[in-house]
């Protein structure tokens, strides 16, 4: 296989995934984006490495690069943070798809605000299984983590998820607890 | 709207888009590949260099060709 078909293969394969972990990581679309290049780039020029491994190791090389990038991106994202609060400023919210019904929206931005809330693990493995469309086992390679790992930060995130539609849906019930 | 359904929504609102992948995708690959590694040197097997009188004589001879040189010049001018 050439050297862009190999690449070609590489970046479907992978570029959803990563981009789901930004996503998770930094809570921002675009600024994942830039990071899932940035991966990418790194792939391309270090392509042979590579190719010589299986599909779990190469996995796991892209997830290596996109965790150490992210710890970069934290202290960045960090700095911007204290500069928008510095200038009272708020990060504008991505707003609901116009197609969807006004009901509907609310409940995505329900849980879209729920999301930004879960602690940044189950906030990523989550991001990675919803947006990634990976599995708990690829999730598990991708992250170094193990399988049983992978499945309880879903269940406890979508715990949370389901708590807040319910608050939503019915605000007494947890103005009565 | 179930959980599952707000969730695929979600992932719909943050999801990469194809057109924005593709503009990625062909950005790298614009991008020039790494050079790579310098290949190693081969071994130096069996040679011993010039005879010091070889070095010797080539010295005194073009030296002999730059006087003689410079001579015909200094004439002809």
């Amino acid at each position: 296989m050439g050297r862009d078909a190999e690449f070609s293969r590489l970046y479907a394969a992978h570029r959803d995934a990563v981009h789901a972990y930004f996503v998770g990581r930094t809570g921002d679309r675009a600024a994942a984006a830039d990071l899932m290049q940035e991966v990418f780039l790194r792939a391309w020029q270090r392509l042979p490495e590579l190719t010589d491994r299986s599909p779990d190791g190469q996995r796991a090389w892209i997830f290596t690069v996109a965790r150490n990038l992210s710890v970069d991106a934290y202290r960045h994202e960090r700095a911007r943070a204290d500069t928008e609060a510095a200038l009272g400023r708020l990060p504008v919210a991505t707003p609901p798809p116009a197609s969807t019904t006004v009901i509907a929206a609310e409940r995505v931005a329900v849980v879209g605000e729920a999301i930004r809330r879960l602690p940044e693990r189950q906030r990523v493995t989550l991001s990675m299984a919803a947006a990634g469309g990976m599995t708990s086992a690829e999730i598990a390679t991708a992250l170094g983590v193990p399988a049983g790992t992978v499945r309880y930060r879903l269940s406890e995130a979508r715990r949370a998820l389901a708590a807040a539609l319910a608050s939503y849906d019915d605000p007494a019930s947890t103005e009565e607890r | 709207m179930s959980l599952d359904d707000a969730l695929a929504a979600w992932a719909g609102t943050v999801r990469l888009d194809d057109e924005t992948a593709a503009a990625i995708y062909q950005r790298i690959v614009a991008t020039p590949a790494a050079p790579a590694a310098p290949a190693p040197a081969a071994p130096v097997v069996g040679v011993t260099g010039l005879d010091p009188r070889w070095w010797r004589d080539f010295t005194v001879d073009f030296a002999a060709r730059m006087v003689s040189s410079t001579r015909a010049t200094a004439r002809a001018a």
